[in-house]
């Protein structure tokens, strides 16, 4: 038997690809968010009142990651913006070649955007071990799927730069306690940002906005960028 | 599942460039602070040999336990299992993690024909040989 050390990383591929991913980011301006949830916390539906409120002033596009079918890419160009669909036949999560080859044969029509949302496969659980070259990962937590998510899931907790609780126009209907939610991302990730936000009322969808123009702004003055830890 | 075929293709291709052979075994490095559920992990090292060349190759998981700082009072607290500590509960300030996120592929164990043997008859097919 002969033993051969190795000492690489598991995920190197997946870096290096992420990483020229996100210098070609940097090279356009373009902010891009990686978006995860559990199935049904409302990533689509959070992006599409995003797209009719912001596409008159901003140029937005989507990548829609799932097991099956073209629903998510549809209902985003629906709201008028270019999507594109990529189907994993399986696998829970994207990885960052999976986006570079989307958008290779996208094309122009996914080039130099301001805002690139990767709207991530229902999950919380594998698509936090990839780096897609985005510039922060955005978690959502609907109050229907419970206030011991952060506890039970704290990975992607940890590593999102944004907590998003979603439907929050349900509040007065379920047993969701929100202060305990905030403590248990506030103790998780102590950096990080908390927006209570209900798409269909709009409630906290301003500072949705306001921190997506945020941070374009921060990205595009400030083009040194501090690497994402894995 | 990724995972389990990023392992695999990393330790195969280790193993074509060192000359090929009978992959035995893989230790992989999984830090707590990885995201990575090592019974899961092998369950789908199993699955993702399944069927193919490798099947039956060992994967041998080197745990190592999640190291958090304090900046302030130098504290390295214990981490309870299942809990991601991030805030020191000496002071409550943020912690700093310094090992246990690791993921990577140590060491590879082939079985490899003898090199003499390979060197000789180099164009035998092995079923001409036994």
């Amino acid at each position: 038997m002969t033993e051969i050390d190795v000492k690489q990383r598991v995920l190197a591929a997946n870096a290096a690809a992420a990483d020229a991913l996100r210098a070609a980011f940097r090279a356009t301006g373009t902010l891009v968010v990686n978006i995860i949830s559990s199935p049904g916390s409302g990533k689509t539906t959070l992006l599409e009142v995003t797209a009719r409120a912001l596409k008159s002033r901003l140029r937005l596009g989507g990548i829609d990651g799932d097991i099956a079918t073209e629903r998510d890419a549809e209902r985003l160009r629906s709201a008028g913006i270019p999507a594109r669909q990529i189907l994993t036949g399986g696998a829970c999560h994207l990885d960052a070649r999976q986006i570079e080859k989307a958008l290779g044969e996208e094309g122009p029509r996914l080039a130099g955007l301001d805002v690139l949302f990767i709207e991530n496969v229902g999950n919380l659980i594998c698509p936090t071990s990839y780096d897609l070259g985005e510039d922060f990962k955005v978690v959502l937590l609907s109050l229907v799927e419970g206030d011991d998510k952060p506890l039970k899931y704290p990975a992607i907790f940890a590593r999102a730069a944004v907590t998003v609780i979603t439907k929050a126009d349900l509040l007065p209907h379920v047993d969701f306690d929100l202060s305990a939610v905030r403590r248990q991302v506030a103790a998780l990730n102590p950096s990080g940002r908390f927006l209570v936000t209900s798409a269909r009322s709009g409630e906290g969808m301003e500072t949705w906005y306001a921190m997506l123009e945020e941070e374009l702004a921060v990205k595009r003055g400030a083009p040194v960028q501090v690497e994402v830890v894995p | 599942m990724g995972l389990a075929a990023e392992i695999h293709r990393i330790a195969r291709e280790t193993a074509d460039v060192e000359g090929g052979g009978h992959l035995d075994s893989v230790t992989v490095v999984v830090g707590d602070l990885a995201a990575v559920e090592p019974d899961l992990l092998e369950f789908a090292w199993d699955a993702a040999l399944a069927g193919g060349p490798d099947e039956g190759a060992r994967l041998i998981v080197d745990w190592r336990p999640a190291r958090q700082i304090c900046a302030f009072c130098g504290d390295v607290p214990e981490r309870a299992a299942g809990s991601w500590l991030r805030l020191c509960p000496g002071c409550g300030e943020p912690l700093a993690v310094i090992g246990g996120d690791e993921l990577e592929v140590r060491r590879i164990a082939l079985t490899q024909e003898p090199r003499a043997a390979r060197e000789l008859a180099p164009s035998v097919p092995l079923e001409e040989t036994a």
